[in-house]
């Protein structure tokens, strides 16, 4: 008995291959390449619901009701306890700072942590302008 | 070592570089052999811990586990530490590179710049090997990669202090001492019973009743929205299939350590039949996840009793092959 070892097109590996154990034609286990649609589709859902929430934090931007740091925290694939931990604050304190009006108020001192967190400078986060995005 | 280093590409991360890292210091140790003797296969859903606003599900033990284990089932010492500052870290890696030494690290995989983007989520407990270092950069021996890889110290370290769950907080590894002669057989034979027993736990979130226990929450998904059942869909089969392939992956490779273990003076017929067991588990995991993608592609054919169904399948192929390894 040999198994069954999927060979499909898997783009999120940008071609390189992953291994698996599967038994050979004499039954012994062996690491084979291989490739999984399934794992793709997987991926590919993950990435796009980023930017799916990247895209609708941009419009909540625009509406005047999201800060940047939303913006930045989707852009950048966080999730709200991933933030907080970066940034080292409580998540309620977080939450309130993806509002832009809380935003607009916030002192140089905890912008920069979150311009650290997302590896751009000061400036980039305080003069966001959505147009360049 | 660093001539000698040969870099092997495996299925896990973990299991593959406590596997690297032992053979490249002269025991050889296979991947199998690492992780069924650590008892590393696992099943937990636990609803209460979210990952991205998603139940938490493992197919196999918590990060670091095989490092933390392998000691006492080998007999080996393996040198850990863990760091508050960045600069110290980076120090005593190039010390022990230094030395001659192969270095396991926790890593987290969104700042390795040699991952493909759409690999580069906040996950912070991947595991690779340094074994040398030219200026400033780092040659990398990744064991989900093909060939070895570069990083550099500016990259490495932000990928070693990355915040969140799982904080990989600097950690670093190394094997300080190797055993002088090690019994597998009486080894190999209590890591399996012991295995074993874990995954029949009456406890519902872990183990075959937890694979039961999540068929049921698959079930109640019927009459959610679209974006969470398209969303919980994919979870379950990113947490099983990817991260570090997991579940379907996991169980080819226990079946792969059963069948290693058949040359170590144990009930041979037992073994046998209970990795043949675990390599169906794995099929119909794999059948599972096919499903789930399925439902995901299609909400309007979404089927939730035919997913849970598979599910099912699979947990009881592995509760008649753990009643047979407790036996052994």
């Amino acid at each position: 008995m040999s198994s069954f070892v999927p060979q499909e097109e898997n783009s999120t590996l940008e071609g390189k291959k992953k291994v698996m154990y599967a038994r050979d034609s004499d039954g012994t286990f062996a690491r084979v390449n291989y490739g999984s649609s399934v794992e793709e589709f997987a991926t590919m859902s993950a990435v796009d619901e980023y930017e799916f929430l990247t895209l609708e934090a941009l419009r909540e931007y625009k509406k005047q009701q999201a800060s940047p740091i939303k913006y930045f925290m989707f852009k950048n694939r966080m999730d709200l306890p991933t933030l907080c931990s970066i940034v080292g604050m409580f998540c309620f304190r977080v939450k309130a700072h993806l509002k832009l009006k809380k935003f607009l108020k916030l002192s140089d001192k905890i912008l920069l942590k979150y311009a650290e967190a997302f590896n751009i400078n000061l400036k980039e986060l305080k003069e966001f302008d959505e147009r360049e995005v | 070592m660093k001539e000698r280093f040969k870099h092997s590409q495996y299925a896990h991360c973990e299991s593959g570089v406590v596997s690297s890292m032992l053979t490249n210091s002269g025991l050889a140790i296979s991947e199998p052999m690492a992780f069924g003797l650590t008892r590393s296969l696992s099943f937990a859903f636990l609803p209460i811990i979210k990952v991205s606003n998603m139940p938490l599900i493992a197919y196999r033990a918590m990060p670091r586990h095989i490092i933390n284990s392998i000691e006492k089932v080998l007999q080996v010492k393996i040198g850990k530490q863990k760091f508050t500052s960045a600069l110290e870290a980076s120090l005593e890696l190039d010390k022990k590179l230094d030395d001659g030494m192969v270095v396991g690290l926790q890593t987290s995989v969104y700042y390795l710049p040699y991952m493909p983007k759409d690999m580069r989520f906040h996950f912070n407990a991947h595991n690779l090997l340094v074994y040398e270092k030219c200026e400033n950069i780092y040659k990398i021996s990744d064991p989900v990669f093909e060939d070895v890889v570069e990083c550099s110290l500016e990259d490495l370290t932000k990928a070693r202090f990355a915040k969140g769950i799982f904080a990989p907080k600097g950690f670093m590894y190394y094997v300080k001492e190797l055993p002088r002669d090690i019994d597998l057989s009486k080894s190999i034979k209590k890591s399996i019973k012991k295995n074993a027993s874990s995954m029949l736990t009456p406890f519902p979130y872990a183990g075959i009743k937890g694979m039961r226990t999540l068929a049921k929450a698959i079930e109640k998904l019927q009459n959610r929205d679209e974006r969470y059942v398209k969303n919980y869909l994919t979870h379950i089969v990113r947490m099983q299939e990817e991260i570090g392939t997991g579940g379907g992956g996991f169980r080819y490779l226990y079946a792969a350590f059963l069948e290693e273990a058949k040359g170590f003076d144990l009930d041979w017929h037992k073994l046998d039949e209970s990795c043949h067991l675990m390599v169906a588990s794995g099929d119909a995991l794999r059948e599972f996840a096919l499903k789930c993608v399925e439902g995901a592609r299609n909400i309007g054919k979404f089927d939730a009793k035919n997913i849970a169904k598979a599910l099912v399948q699979a947990s009881e192929y592995e509760e008649r092959a753990y009643k047979i390894l407790k036996s052994l």
